[in-house]
């Protein structure tokens, strides 16, 4: 995160934060407690004020932004816990130990405590797949197990 | 007291209409209020039909607000004083700050050659057109929205730098012009002015820790009047001293500023300052006689044209200096054409300081039309700067 802090006499403080190449948010902070929210969205551009906030609005809008309120997770990786166990996705990467073995063959649930619950391929998901399913590179696995047996299957997935 | 009492009322509650029209037409409350004191004032205009209209007289008590509204602007501009600004990119401010010297002094000395000044009036008259008006113009770079850009840096980095040598000048001219004749007179009053100064200017430096102490009260009406006391006190003592109080204020708001007080000063002494330096545009009004105008109005044509012409020129020029597109350079110009603050106090200085100075009531006649055209014709600019940079062409 880049900011450039500079003082504005007599006015308060004005920062600039960089967005994505010289595109930039400026955020003048008035000694009053005022704050104008600028874009500039390359160098040559003129700044065009985007809005103004007091005080108590700022701090307040400033937590929504934080989120403080609602933290927005990635949806394909969501944890969904069942007691002790959650279900967690692992994908497989090509050079993945397991590509190209059965379900049977690879012996998951001896080795990590896991079960596996589905598989994702190409968009579908095969649910309580057999034991004679065989593992392709770039399927998404999904399985039920404590944080440990998680791992251990990573850490198999990833062999 | 009674007859000051509704003196006063009246001058406030004209300053408070003049405002708010200002603020109405989008201008500076500078000229607003000039004009509010000259309406009410004792000069012309003297009546509207049968309504009398020399409501306030110029007592006793507006001289001392006017006085203490001199030091609280000059304290307020030590206070916000930023060295960082300075140094931020030191070479290139200097060029630029070296630039709107040279060329705007230089062609105040000019105006004031060609019109027959004084040496001494003359170089008080270069100091008042030369000085860009802090106010006038942060408030216009706030309201263009300029100061999210580039050119914004340019302009107040600008703005500090005239703002230190205004204070050295005005230390300089004050005390040569208290100072009176002989050269002896002069050296020694310019000496008891460089050891005070110094002596502040070591306070600010090294006294840090002292002055935070004793700022550090929770009551905001403690804090408020340990502030004005000591601002007011050190003002009073270099005046005695024969050194400029306007100056002396200047370093101790250096002094404040250093410490963590700063956002508190802007917001208990803020206030203060706003009602003194009120009453010092209001008091200037007074003070004013709109008829004298005429007999100034050659000069102010050609200060006005001259120096508006050179303060766009050396604006640009630093603008391109500092690295800035053609575009962001002109406005650098336009954005400091405005006069006004500092150019009353250099002119009230030289009205105090200069009872031995030539043609000083001229000199403050002209000054009052100047930023009254200097203040509007800035702002306006500004506002036009952005279809005129359009013409000059995208960059």
């Amino acid at each position: 995160m880049t900011v450039y802090e500079t003082d504005v006499p007599g006015v308060g403080r004005k920062f600039e934060y960089e967005l994505d190449g010289d595109d930039r948010l400026v955020v003048l902070i008035h000694h009053d407690g005022k704050r104008e929210v600028f874009r500039r969205r390359s160098a040559e551009a003129d700044s065009e004020k985007l809005f103004e906030l007091s005080d108590r609005q700022a701090r307040e809008f400033g937590t929504l932004l934080e989120g403080a309120y609602f933290q927005p997770v990635d949806l394909d990786r969501i944890q969904v816990p069942l007691g002790d166990e959650i279900i967690q996705w692992h994908d497989l990467p090509p050079d993945s130990s397991l590509v190209g073995q059965s379900l049977s063959d690879c012996g998951i649930r001896q080795q990590t405590g896991t079960s596996i619950l589905a598989v994702q391929r190409d968009g579908e998901t095969v649910a309580n797949p057999n034991p004679d399913f065989e593992f392709e590179a770039g399927d998404v696995v999904v399985a039920l197990g404590t944080r440990a047996e998680h791992q251990t299957l990573a850490d198999l997935v990833a062999d | 007291m009674a007859e000051i009492l509704v003196e006063l009322g009246v001058a406030f509650l004209a300053l408070g209409l003049a405002g708010a029209l200002a603020a109405r037409v989008d201008q500076s409350v500078i000229p607003a209020y000039i004009l509010a004191g000259v309406v009410v004032g004792p000069n012309a205009p003297r009546s509207v039909g049968p309504v009398d209209l020399t409501l306030v007289s110029q007592s006793q008590i507006l001289g001392v607000g006017a006085e203490l509204g001199v030091i609280f602007l000059l304290f307020f501009l030590g206070l916000e004083f930023s060295p960082e600004r300075l140094l931020a990119r030191p070479t290139r401010l200097l060029g630029v700050g070296a630039t709107d010297f040279v060329v705007n002094f230089g062609v105040g000395l000019g105006v004031a050659a060609l019109f027959g000044f004084p040496w001494l009036t003359g170089l008080f008259l270069a100091s008042i057109v030369y000085i860009s008006s802090s106010a006038v113009v942060t408030k216009a770079l706030v309201e263009r929205g300029w100061v999210a850009d580039p050119e914004s840096d340019v302009i107040l980095g600008t703005l500090v730098f005239e703002d230190l040598l205004i204070a050295v000048i005005l230390s300089i001219l004050t005390a040569v012009a208290l100072g009176g004749g002989g050269a002896m007179a002069v050296l020694s009053s310019v000496g008891t002015a460089a050891a005070f100064l110094l002596a502040l200017a070591a306070v600010a430096a090294y006294g840090t820790p002292y002055v935070e102490r004793m700022l550090s009260v929770d009551a905001d009406e403690l804090f408020l009047l340990f502030a004005v006391g000591t601002t007011t006190l050190v003002a009073g003592e270099a005046l005695v001293l024969g050194v400029s109080e306007a100056v002396a204020a200047f370093f101790v708001g250096i002094a404040f500023g250093q410490t963590d007080h700063e956002h508190r000063l802007e917001a208990v002494v803020g206030p203060t300052r706003d009602l003194f330096a009120a009453i010092f545009f209001f008091s200037i009004g007074l003070t004013t006689d709109v008829t004298a105008f005429l007999d100034v109005s050659v000069l102010l044509a050609v200060a006005v044209v001259a120096t508006a012409v050179s303060k766009v020129a050396s604006g640009v020029a630093g603008g391109l200096f500092y690295g800035l597109s053609r575009r962001r350079s002109l406005r650098v110009g336009v954005g400091l054409v405005p006069r006004g603050e500092f150019s009353l106090v250099v002119a009230s200085l030289a009205t105090t300081a200069g009872a031995s100075m030539a043609r000083t009531d001229e000199l403050a006649t002209f000054t009052v039309g100047y930023v009254l055209v200097m203040s509007v014709l800035g702002t306006v600019a500004m506002r036009y700067a952005d279809e005129a940079t359009a013409f000059v062409g995208g960059k």
